[in-house]
């Protein structure tokens, strides 16, 4: 009797030693036939063994087994469930196998960054506008000042469709075309693609993004230039950017201005710093306010109007935000650089 | 441009570090975008500016830095060696043509012997990366960029007589550059001819023949102003740049061309030289001086800042303007002939606002007033599309606006491809027509690269023409290729099909808010046969998408299937969207009935849906194609369909006998429509 007792709590401990193992279906059935199997099982071995029992032990005995056999029964039949419906918690799950998620498409950087623009002026009021990316002479240059034969022209590296038809070189003709049509106030951001003849570079492309901006308004001053560029590029970096207004020369802006802000890479403490060649400055805005003759080109009275007009280029942009290397990066389109920026 | 400090100081007393002139410079708005320290001298590398010929010399850095200290500007010395001859009398210059040369100079300096210039010459040169040829050259060279007035030297003894003609070239002429390149000239070219052939095309470059060698003795030095847009005409046909031609057209200073020719002769006296006496100065019509007005009071209404009256007149006096007061605070301003940038009071604030200093002008937030935002629907559409492919799956890519007109070719439809006059390359000449075209690049680009699934979309713009007009059309196109997501642990991923382009499409159209949309099977020239749908809004075509035909994917060495689609922005924002409400949500359960039949295989499921929603049956919430079968139990040529009807009533329990009634009046319009056989009928 003491010797089935024994033997009894021996099997006990080792099923329940066993159970935790069970993680799938075949280790089920194993430890089910270990105790369970009609020709050798455990509890088969054990009522076996029950038979050699003087008959006044018998009930006793009989009443071990049963409940023993219930505990197993009663194991297996929780290890089934668990197995059928993955339980939350126990140790029958590896949690730190890796989860599921659906893939989110990835922007563009240099949308993204143009977005990121768009959104910190719409918040200032401004609001959005377009126009052809194909555009006449007049719109893209004499309409800003920029007769035939002038040699700024040769600034931009123009490609031409026809002796009127060019792919515009930068996106202020919107600004004329805006102008045009709506009366002051204005205040507008025109972002888009412009074109140039270029080839594909480190630091040059043929086609780049560009976003540009102008105010029109009463009493429009550069004091206002300066502080609208200067909340945007704190809203764009953050509120302790440096930021430096040089003057310059543009021939449809007086005075012009281009705005510069503090390295993004080396904040202006490496000499030999690739990004800002070690002057601590990057330049990131052109801008000016709005040249008398431009708007009278457009019928507006520079007497009673003035006005700032401000460009950048959306790529250095995303160059400096990013540090992005190369500027061919971003027109080759290779998954491996656009999937860096999924959910940026 | 290169700017020598050490030579700068030959015309300013600066007694400033480098780092204090480099600082002043940009103050001012001359750039200084980068600088080289040797061993006595710093070289900047300034920025040049279009409309600021007059900086293009040191002279004109030189008068900008002085104006900025506040300290004198001092002109290079005039001391020449003559000897008894009056030039006069012995040489003649005559001008054909004013227009294009309003000013010509001569100066004639003899006995010259050519050689190496003296060490000092020789180091501003060298300082600027210029390699010294000998001292008349030189000399050239020298007054060119401390003046910014180019001047050339003829070999006197090489022209034919005593006379200079400047002209229009003559049909058929020609000459060869001192670079030995010979040029074609035309009639719209000005030269510089002796009595008998051109000898210089003016302000671009000197002719071989008269140039100066190691035999010149004697030597004409011509100091001239030539119209710029001539110049530029002339250079860009002659196809040669020149350090002259550079500053010609950008203007040069009509006042000069004496000072520059007598800056010539001094060096070339102290050379050993002797010069002529007097100076040619062949000047028909001297330029009036332009003249602008300024007012005090703009320079606040523009500038935002008080700047008082004595900074306004002595900063304009500093730079040479030359001021008469015509009332109080309003000025007449005499531009000096230099500054060819100055027309406009606009452009005189400018300077003021340059030299008082950016960085002292304060920073305001206008008060804005409202404006009108009209063009924000498209935006937001736009916002929303992309959002709406980001959670699709697909990437955002942006391709080239050009186009290979081989690539094109494969791509064609009706209209034709605009082609760009001055491509950068032959494989880029033409706008392309189709987005489709450069996504399947980017599918073969990433494919060659490892990607197992590529699904990208773009947003641009296509163009195309006929022979009425040129269009340009904002577009939408997406793309997909294989895998759709990495295998996981728990199962294999989903790969690409149609369907998930469908979808996609799908989707787009619902969150543009259009209701009223169909798909058309169309047979269009990208896509396979049979394997193409037309996305009609409202009736309007407004896309296409399909698989990609194999002569199509054949040509970028793909053998797999690849879907594409293309949807015109310009015609899906101008519909105008189904305006949403909201609808209660009905407490009542539902009705819900399966129905499931076999159908010929044929037979469009569009067909069906289309005879479903004519039925307008009262309280069908919705209905779905739950499950598609071919297979065991299913006769040949069949196909068993099985839909899911929703039913609801707003304000009570719908009664199973009200929904059989319902579910009749289905199984009757799909019996007297399509030959077709119920399966069996599922109630709930
Ligand atoms: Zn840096």
């Amino acid at each position: 009797m003491e010797t089935l007792k024994n033997r009894i709590q021996g099997l006990r401990d080792q099923f329940a030693q066993a159970a935790p193992q069970v993680l799938d279906q075949a280790a089920l059935q194993e430890l089910r036939n270990l105790y369970l199997s009609r020709k050798k099982g455990h509890l088969t071995q054990l009522f076996e063994l029950m038979k050699g029992l003087a008959p006044e032990q018998k009930p006793a005995a009989g009443q071990e087994v049963n409940s023993f056999k219930q505990y197993v029964q009663s194991e297996l039949d929780r290890l089934e469930k668990e197995l059928q419906a993955p339980s939350r918690s126990g140790p029958s799950v590896d949690l730190t196998l890796p989860g599921r998620a659906s893939y989110w498409g990835a922007p563009h950087p240099v949308l993204l960054i143009k977005e990121r623009i768009e959104q910190i002026f719409l918040r200032m009021g401004f609001s959005i506008e377009d126009g052809p990316e194909m555009e006449t002479d007049f719109y893209n240059f004499e309409a800003l000042n920029f007769p035939p034969h002038h040699p700024a022209r040769d600034d931009w590296d123009t490609l031409y469709i026809d002796d009127d038809l060019l792919l515009r070189t930068h996106t202020s003709p919107v600004q004329i075309r805006v102008m045009e049509k709506k009366k002051p106030p204005i205040r507008m951001i025109n972002p888009g693609k412009v074109f140039r003849k270029e080839t594909p570079d480190p630091t040059h492309l043929p086609m780049f993004f560009q976003v540009e901006g102008l105010v029109v308004d009463h009493g429009i001053t550069f004091a206002h230039l300066k502080g609208t560029l200067e909340y945007f590029l704190k809203a764009l970096y953050h509120d302790s950017i440096k930021i430096r207004f040089r003057p310059s020369f543009f021939p449809f802006t007086e005075p012009s201005a281009e705005v510069d802000i503090g390295c993004t890479v080396c904040n202006g403490e490496e000499d030999d710093c690739r990004v800002c060649k070690g002057t601590g400055w990057l330049e990131i805005l052109g801008a000016g306010m709005v040249d008398p003759q431009v708007f009278k080109n457009v019928n507006i009275d520079p007497e009673k109007y003035s006005g700032f007009a401000f460009g950048m280029g959306v790529e250095r942009t995303a160059m400096f935000s990013f540090q992005i290397p190369d500027l061919r990066y971003f027109y080759e389109n290779d998954l491996r650089f656009i999937r860096q920026f999924s959910k940026k | 441009m290169k700017i020598s400090i050490d030579w700068l100081k030959d015309y300013v007393s600066l007694d400033l570090s480098d780092t204090q002139v480099i600082s002043t410079l940009n103050r001012i708005g001359m750039l200084v975008d980068e600088w080289e320290e040797t061993e006595d001298d710093t070289i900047l590398e300034l920025e040049t500016y279009a409309n600021r010929p007059d900086t293009l010399g040191h002279l004109g850095v030189a008068r900008e830095l002085a104006a900025a200290l506040g300290i004198p500007l001092n002109m290079p010395d005039i001391s020449i060696v003559e000897n008894d001859k009056q030039i006069a009398e012995h040489f003649d210059i005559q001008i054909m043509d004013e227009d294009l040369c309003p000013r010509y100079c001569g100066m004639i300096v003899s006995g010259i012997e050519v050689g190496p210039s003296p060490d000092w010459l020789q180091k501003r040169l060298r300082a600027l990366g210029l390699v010294p040829v000998n001292n008349v050259v030189d000399v050239t060279n020298y007054v060119l960029f401390a003046t910014a007035q180019p001047i050339h030297a003829f070999d006197l003894a090489k022209l034919k007589g005593s006379k200079i003609m400047v002209r229009r070239a003559k049909r058929g002429e020609g000459m060869r550059t001192l670079e030995g390149r010979d040029v074609a000239l035309s009639q719209d070219m000005l030269v510089i001819a002796d009595e008998k052939d051109p000898v210089a095309l003016a302000g671009v470059i000197g002719g071989e023949k008269s140039a100066v060698s190691e035999a010149t003795r004697d030597v004409l030095i011509e100091s001239a102003y030539f119209d710029p847009v001539s110049v530029r005409q002339t250079w860009k046909k002659a196809g040669v740049q020149t350090d002259a031609s550079y500053r010609f057209e950008r203007g040069a200073d009509i006042k000069f061309p004496p000072h520059a020719a007598a800056l010539a002769a001094t060096l070339l006296t102290q050379m050993g030289g002797v010069a002529y006496q007097g100076m040619l100065d062949v000047y028909p019509k001297p330029a009036r001086p332009k003249a602008v007005v300024i007012r005090h009071h703009r320079t606040l209404e523009l500038l935002g800042a008080e700047i008082e009256e004595a900074f306004v007149t002595k900063t304009l006096k500093d730079l040479e303007f030359q001021l008469k007061e015509q009332q109080p605070g309003i000025w007449q301003v005499t531009v000096p002939t230099f500054r060819v940038d100055i027309e406009r009071e606009a452009d005189l604030i400018e300077e003021i606002a340059r030299f008082f200093g950016y960085e002292n002008i304060p920073s305001q937030l206008p008060m804005w007033e409202t404006v009108d935002l009209s063009q924000d629907r498209k935006r937001s559409l736009e916002t929303g599309l992309r959002q709406l492919m980001f959670h699709q799956g697909f990437d955002e890519v942006v391709n080239y606006s050009f186009t290979d007109p081989a690539r094109e070719e494969l791509f064609r439809r009706d209209r034709g491809a605009i082609a760009i006059r001055n491509p950068i390359s032959t494989r880029a000449a033409l706008l392309r027509t189709t987005l489709l075209n450069g996504l399947l690049q980017t599918v073969v680009w990433n494919k060659n690269r490892g990607a197992e699934g590529v699904h990208v979309f773009e947003l641009g713009h296509i163009f195309s023409q006929d022979e009425e007009d040129k269009r340009e059309l904002q577009a939408m196109g997406m793309i997909t290729w294989g895998a759709l997501e990495a295998p996981h642990w728990q199962g294999p991923g989903l790969t690409t099909d149609f369907f998930h382009l469908k979808g996609t499409c799908e989707s787009l159209v619902a969150s543009l808010g259009y209701q009223a949309v169909s798909f058309q099977s169309q047979d269009h020239p990208f896509f396979e046969a049979g394997h193409a749908l037309a996305l009609h809004l409202k009736g309007t075509e407004a896309g296409i998408l399909g698989r990609l035909k194999p002569e199509i994917l054949e040509a970028y060495d793909l053998n797999e299937p690849v879907w594409a689609a293309e949807i015109d922005l310009d015609v899906a924002f101008e519909i105008q969207p189904h305006v949403f409400h909201c609808v209660p949500v009905v407490k009542y359960p539902s009705v819900i009935r399966d129905i499931s039949f076999l159908i010929d295989r044929g037979v469009p499921y569009q067909g069906i849906k289309e005879i479903l929603d004519g039925l307008n049956l009262p309280y069908l919430e919705r209905h779905t194609l739950y499950d598609r079968y071919t297979g065991t139990g299913v006769p040949e040529g069949k196909v068993s369909l099985s839909l899911r009807f929703v039913f609801r009533h707003p304000q009570k329990t719908l009664q199973a006998g009200e929904v059989d009634a319902l579910q009749e009046k289905i199984g009757k319009a799909l019996r007297s429509n399509f030959e077709i056989q119920l399966r069996e009928g599922g109630e709930n």
